[in-house]
């Protein structure tokens, strides 16, 4: 057993970001070097994952402190999710990981590899019909920049996946993960009760 | 809002070219590009308010394998002090840019960031405009706390920096009592009327020193940028609200001419006032693309955004007012200290005079004002930028005057609405094109029931109480003089080039179906040409200030109409008689007396090939260079309409916004809900429905986020901001903003624009901030907090006797 | 100042059993990070603050989820999300205060992931500390926030140490009302803590919220059936509906018999670095009638003892009135 003071102080490296301060009194951060473990350990995780997005299974080289908003982005093309905060706090990162709404920016990209994750691009169907819920979105003039839009649309199609007939509340309760900073709320939950009726 | 039966267009929903892209994912954000060896950039980043680096040694992190390169300071332009700099050495806010670096990867980089090492010089640093102007305070710039160009003292000693160092006297302090807004020497002092008459006959005068919040816009998407270099010229992918008005200064921080560069923002992910233009950070990666010869990408996140993207500044403000029995304000004497931030600051005070002479009509006002510099984020100009602060401050003080002088809370203000005949204060005081404020006001009262649901102010239900409020939003809607640009190809289409970029009100769109409407086009066969440089685009206003529908649906018109002239000049030279004798209709142009004399657009766009100069475009009379070259890359394509909107505007184009809401408070948990939200606004002719009240509820958003939670706080030890997070900064989530709202407008052309339009971006959110806090202190049964936001600890020391715990100046505090 | 948004390099282990977990833990010692739904975790990664070098991701390890009907209780898998939690006919009809707390945890996306074990073990949410500054908890020698213009709006009324964080946890409230047990495992074997042992102030160790130490793993929670169908409440008051941690929440359970209050427990968090048990407020409760005299009685003792920092006075009516309602109408 080590003592308990030496628990997470030595997760706790050097006294300030980038460097010395020659001053007294200036703030002093908490960080350090980086530890570039180059080679993995024995026992960790495989780089080369399979990730099965929209249906289809890709191989693709990810790091162990990688997550699955940047994999998508960085390295399968798929920029239709969005990375508005990248700390949970937005939603703009939504998936689906086996049907259910996640923050893609806030797990790592080994977490996943045997689900199935789907994105925005696999929300319309492969011939390019869109969902029900994104001709709504379009006819509420629901979007205003977008941004918040993929994921919008990701929480939608969840809750209406299991709940085909939501009241405005349901739909406000479902989709309070996703923060719209152009207030296009109104619009987005005028867009899922109108799909709603569509599907119906 | 009814069908309008005088257009075809106008009045009428559609279907914006760019929207599926945003409902499937297709669209592309600036960090969404990516290129053969492309390098990411990232940045250190000062962690001081105020410092001068001394020394860098960045030779550890450049020998990190996959580190391409470093740049600091001394590799960028210097821009005049206190503008924002792409680098700077002597950074004077808690997270300015000092130094960045290249690599293969975000992960490179950030772990090369680690082993720079920098040597800093800590300089004293300000928070409060008020310790600033305190003799012998700190200045937030380097050589002063004032812009100079801002200061009006001759006797100020110009520093050759352009910044000055401004201070009261001792004596200006003790003069007020403690809490009370010292009022030393300010740099706006403007007057009309005779104030002492107002204060020496008053029924009732209040005196209230007041302090309004600086918070984040919070732009969903952030700052990103990227980059490259191709055949001498710089592309550049940005995220802007604006398209063409960004090209001439995100040249200039380039160091090349617009001609030089590629400017790309086909979409933004909002801006809210911080992207109107261009800003230092977004030309970085274009300086180090040409270092390191690969495309750059500068991805900003989220805390970055909050330290250096942009943040409305921080009133301190006293309001003296004076009423007659009747609840006419008849005197209004103001004082602004406004937080400058650390860079130049923007005129949030000059827009807050003015607000107040258009909405609360003062008899007689004196206004006066100083931004003095802060060492805390830029503060730029936030959607309504001095107008909603003001509503925050004044919209619960009319309540009070009507409290006091025994008058309803509506009827103070329609006593005191605009009218046609309203002036602007000022130093040249304007008319108003035309103000139907009144009318909003009424319409929305009827729909919220007014009478009948104040009476339920201050009904209660346990520890619940019922609040009710109105609030009052303006905002100006439109200037003159910018550039129209549209072309008929043979094949009959019109393609209307505009320059106004897209932050999500799709006004580019709806203001381009001007044209189309002017023109009777059919709207299918119309395309609409924007957010890329190279597709030839007019020099247009920025999307911002509200000023998009009117000024551009103006611009439209004259390029439509010189379209329409042309059409007309080639129809009469080919079947003969003059111009006037012929008219546009079903995209043909057709002899008035013998309507089977015509052609089609097609016809005379293939002739205006034929035909050349003009027509083709070869000469675009009086426009600006910008627009020039953009009509020379289309010479030849088909049949140009180019004109400049140079019909004479010598009025002030104000829109307003009236809000009412009820809340729940509870007065054992500080929390509230707003059960009720009724805004009707004044915009001149509603040009696009759905857009119109998608900004109306998204304005009541912002408002009602300015009103219950929005701040960044600023730790007065070390000048470290706290509000670097979405969930520390709090902007409202689905379920702090009703779950649904009515909004409508009056629906009344304005006279100076050709289709009656006018602006509307902007004062929603005044009127929200209002209304809620105004509804709070009814709740409370007339408690004023003269701040914002009123957050729920606040409530709590209300209900339960404690004082607050905020001094009453205090600001950027929790 | 860096660009706090990448992580640093760290190895990841995905054990597949208990043991393999253990052996990872044991080899790594205090550089090892168990990382349950990451949702605490990844920020710390990302601020690049806290720098483990073993990640071990704990999801893989059957029987870590779930939640199980016992002899006298139940028994929640650590790893069960708050979700899971919230919807669970069996946690909302029987322990509802649990239910309702989890339901008002972060956002729907942070609960579909967020367990359990790491919503009651995430560390404290001070910004001072979360801004990366060498404060206490942070292995320095002071504290930003405890000073005379520190913005300590969120801090501590009670049983400050040198640090006046608070516990951020809607659950951890109401897994002390409800009397659990914290079952704790490593290579030593297993043993069981009272919720109310198992979270720690700073004058215990000021770097941890818990008595958890490297090599341990929290395996399940077990919730004894005394308080199972008990009248509840909950409550937490934030300044936003969503992603937003309580000034002030109060989990409380109680035992009521006709017109009298049998037995009752009641917790606040929010105010004290652990979550804080009402023994005062109890004991004048306690098998009185639930009237207007025991229920304001009960209120004004509530903060008692409470000493407060400059902004957040507020906290003291927040809490008696929250302990009013919890008493008035569960
Ligand atoms: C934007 C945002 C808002 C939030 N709002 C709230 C809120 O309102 N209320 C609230 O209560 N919380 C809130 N949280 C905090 C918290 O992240 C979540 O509540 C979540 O439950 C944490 O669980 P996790 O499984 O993701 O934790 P992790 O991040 O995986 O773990 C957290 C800590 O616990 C340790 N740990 C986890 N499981 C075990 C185990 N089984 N054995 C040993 N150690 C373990 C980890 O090592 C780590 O130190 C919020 C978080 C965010 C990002
Ligand atoms: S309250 Fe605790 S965590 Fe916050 S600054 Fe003080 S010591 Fe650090
Ligand atoms: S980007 Fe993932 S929640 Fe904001
Ligand atoms: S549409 Fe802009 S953030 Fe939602």
């Amino acid at each position: 057993m080590r003592p308990q003071n030496q628990s997470r102080r030595s997760f706790i490296k050097g006294i300030i970001a980038s460097g010395a301060v020659v001053s007294t009194g200036g703030l002093m951060f908490v960080s350090g070097c980086s530890e570039n473990t180059l080679s993995p350990a024995a026992g960790s995780v495989e780089r080369l994952i399979s990730l099965n997005i929209n249906g289809t299974v890709r191989r693709v080289d990810v790091l162990p402190n990688e997550t699955l908003a940047m994999t998508l982005r960085n390295k399968l093309g798929l920029t239709g999710t969005k990375i508005g905060c990248d700390r949970g706090e937005c939603g703009a990162c939504s998936v689906l990981i086996d049907g259910v709404p996640n923050n893609s920016c806030s797990m790592l990209s080994h977490r996943v590899t045997n689900k199935n994750i789907t994105t925005i691009e696999g929300i319309a169907s492969p011939a390019g019909e869109l969902h029900p819920v994104q001709q709504a979105m379009i006819e509420e003039l629901a979007p205003q920049c977008g941004f918040c839009t993929p994921g919008q649309v990701i929480s939608s199609v969840a809750l209406l996946n299991n709940n085909s007939n939501p009241s405005r509340e349901e739909a406000r309760q479902a989709l309070a993960g996703n923060l719209c900073r152009c207030g296009a709320y109104d619009h987005y939950l005028n867009a899922v009760l109108r799909a709603a009726e569509e599907i119906a | 809002m009814a069908d309008n039966p005088t257009y075809k267009l106008i009045g009428k929903n559609f279907t914006p070219p760019d929207i599926e892209a945003k409902v499937t994912g297709a669209s592309t954000y600036s960090e969404d590009f990516r290129a053969e060896g492309m390098a990411y950039v990232k940045m250190l980043l000062s962690p001081m308010p105020k410092c001068r680096v001394r020394n860098i040694d960045a030779s550890e992190a450049l020998a990190l394998e996959g580190v391409y390169g470093i740049m600091t300071a001394d590799d960028v332009p210097v821009f005049p002090n206190p503008g924002e700099q792409i680098l700077t050495n002597e950074p004077n806010f808690v997270g300015e840019p000092i130094l960045a670096i290249a690599a293969v990867d975000e992960s490179t980089a950030a772990n090369a960031l680690e082993l720079v090492n920098v040597e800093y010089e800590e300089l004293p640093f300000v928070l409060d405009p008020l310790e600033s102007l305190y003799p012998g305070g700190p200045d937030a710039y380097s050589g002063g706390n004032l812009v100079s160009s801002l200061r009006i003292e001759e006797e100020d000693e110009l520093g050759d920096i352009g910044v000055v160092s401004h201070k009261w006297t001792a004596r200006d302090f003790a003069a007020v009592d403690e809490g009370q807004l010292p009022m030393g020497q300010a740099t706006m002092d403007w007057q009309y009327g005779d104030l002492d008459a107002a204060f020496n006959d008053a029924a009732l005068v209040l005196d209230e020193t007041f302090v309004t919040a600086c918070n984040s816009h919070h732009s969903m998407e952030p700052r990103s940028a990227f980059s490259y270099w191709q055949n001498g010229k710089c592309y550049v992918h940005g995220s802007t609200q604006s398209q063409m008005f960004v090209v001439p200064g995100l040249a200039n921080l380039i160091g090349i001419t617009p001609d030089e560069l590629v400017y790309i923002s086909e979409f933004c992910g909002g801006g809210f006032g911080s992207k109107g233009g261009a800003y230092a950070v977004m030309a970085l990666p274009a300086h180090f693309s040409r270092l390191i010869s690969r495309p750059c990408m500068l991805r900003i996140t989220r805390a970055e955004e909050y330290y250096l993207g942009s943040a409305r500044a921080s009133f301190q403000g006293r309001a003296k007012l004076a009423f007659n029995d009747q609840g006419k304000m008849t005197g209004a004497d103001i004082y602004i200290v406004q937080q400058g931030g650390a860079k130049n600051p923007f005129g949030d005070f000059g827009a807050a005079g003015t607000m107040v002479s258009l909405v609360y009509t003062p008899e007689s006002m004196r206004f006066r004002a100083i931004p003095i510099g802060t060492n805390t984020t830029p503060c730029g100009p936030q959607r309504g930028p001095g107008q909603n602060q003001m509503s925050a401050a004044l919209e619960p003080l009319l309540d009070k005057a009507a409290n006091a002088l025994g008058i309803d809370q509506l009827e103070i203000r329609r006593i005191n609405a605009s009218n046609h005949e309203t002036l602007t204060g000022g130093e040249n005081r304007q008319k108003v094109s035309s103000s139907y404020m009144l009318d909003a006001i009424d319409m929305a009262a009827e729909r919220f029931d007014w009478s009948n649901k104040f009476a339920r102010n201050g009904e209660r239900n346990g520890s619940k109480v019922i609040g009710v409020g109105i609030g009052q939003g303006y905002h100006s809607a439109g200037i003159a003089g910018f550039d129209g640009l549209m072309r008929i190809l043979p094949d009959g289409k019109l393609h209307i080039h505009t320059g106004v970029g897209n932050l999500g009100t799709y006004s580019y769109a709806s203001t381009s179906r001007v044209a189309a409407e002017v023109l009777d086009m059919d709207w299918d066969n119309c395309v609409i040409e924007r957010g890329d440089t190279s597709k030839h685009l007019p020099w247009t206003i920025g999307q911002f200030g509200s000023l998009t529908t009117y000024t551009m649906s103006r611009a439209n018109y004259a390029a439509a109409m010189d379209m329409k002239q042309k059409l007309q000049e080639i129809a009469a030279m080919d079947l003969g008689g003059n111009a006037e004798d012929y008219d546009l209709a079903n995209e043909t142009v057709f002899n008035i007396n013998d309507p089977t004399q015509s052609i089609t657009y097609a016809q005379a766009a293939q002739r205006a090939l034929e035909l050349g100069g003009k027509y083709s475009g070869e000469d675009p009379n009086g426009t600006n260079p910008l627009t020039q070259a953009s009509v020379a890359g289309l010479a030849g394509s088909g049949l140009i309409g180019v004109a400049r909107d140079t019909t004479p505007l010598n009025e002030h184009i104000s829109a307003m916004v009236a809000t009412f809401v009820m809340i729940e408070l509870d007065t054992e948990t500080g929390n509230y809900e707003i059960l009720e939200f009724v805004s009707s606004g004044d915009c001149g002719t509603v040009n696009h429905p759905l857009g119109l009240v998608g900004q109306l509820r998204g304005g009541a958003c912002m408002g009602i986020g300015m009103a219950r939670s929005e701040r960044q706080i600023y730790d007065p030890q070390n000048g470290l901001p706290g509000s670097v997070g979405l969930y520390q900064a709090k902007p409202p989530s689905y379920l702090d903003v009703p779950a649904f709202m009515d909004v409508s407008a009056v629906d009344q052309p304005d006279p100076t624009n050709p289709m009656g339009m006018k602006g509307i971006g902007e004062p929603p959110v005044g009127a929200a901030v209002g209304a809620v806090l105004a509804a709070v202190s009814n709740a409370l049964g007339g408690y004023y907090f003269n701040r914002n936001p009123v957050t729920s600890d606040m409530i709590l020391n209300a209900a339960s006797g404690r004082e607050q715990s905020n001094s009453p100046l205090q600001i950027l505090t929790q | 100042m860096s660009t706090k948004d990448m992580m640093p390099n760290f190895d990841l282990f995905q054990p597949s059993d208990m043991g393999n977990a253990f052996d990872l833990l044991e080899q790594y010692g205090a550089d090892a990070w168990p990382l349950a739904g990451g949702q605490d975790s990844l920020d710390w990664f990302k601020d690049r603050v806290k720098r483990p070098v073993a990640v071990i991701d704990l999801a893989g390890i059957p029987g870590m989820n779930g939640i199980n009907e016992t002899a006298n209780g139940i028994e929640i898998g650590a790893l069960t999300t708050l979700t899971e939690i919230a919807e669970s006919p069996l946690i909302r009809d029987s322990y509802g205060v649990l239910a309702e707390a989890a339901s008002r945890v972060a956002s729907p996306q942070i609960r579909n992931i967020g367990t359990l074990g790491g919503n009651i073990c995430q560390d404290v949410r001070c910004w001072y500390y979360r801004s990366g500054i060498d404060c206490y908890r942070a292995g320095g020698n002071t504290c930003y926030a405890d000073t005379p213009e520190g913005l300590n709006r969120e801090h501590c009324l009670f049983e400050a140490d040198r640090c006046v964080a608070v516990t951020p946890s809607d659950t951890a409230p109401a897994l002390v009302a409800l009397d659990a047990t914290m079952v704790i495992q490593n290579t030593d074997g297993m043993r069981e803590v009272a919720a109310e042992d198992f979270f720690i102030g700073p004058d215990v160790d000021i770097e941890r919220v818990t008595v958890l130490e490297p090599g341990d793993i929290l395996t399940s929670i077990r919730i004894p059936s005394t308080w199972a169908g008990a009248n509840y409440y909950f409550e937490k008051v934030a300044d936003r509906e969503t992603w937003d941690f309580a000034l002030v929440n109060v989990a409380a359970v109680l035992r009521v018999s006709g017109d009298t209050i049998e037995g009752l427990r009641v917790v606040c968090g929010g105010v004290q670095c652990t979550p804080r048990r009402l023994n005062g407020v109890e004991d004048i409760v306690r098998g009185s009638a639930r009237d207007e005299e025991t229920i304001e009685l009960a209120a004004g003792s509530a903060a008692r003892g409470a000493t407060t920092l400059n902004y957040n006075g507020f906290k003291i009516p927040l809490m008696e009135n929250l302990v009013k309602r919890a008493i008035r109408d569960s």
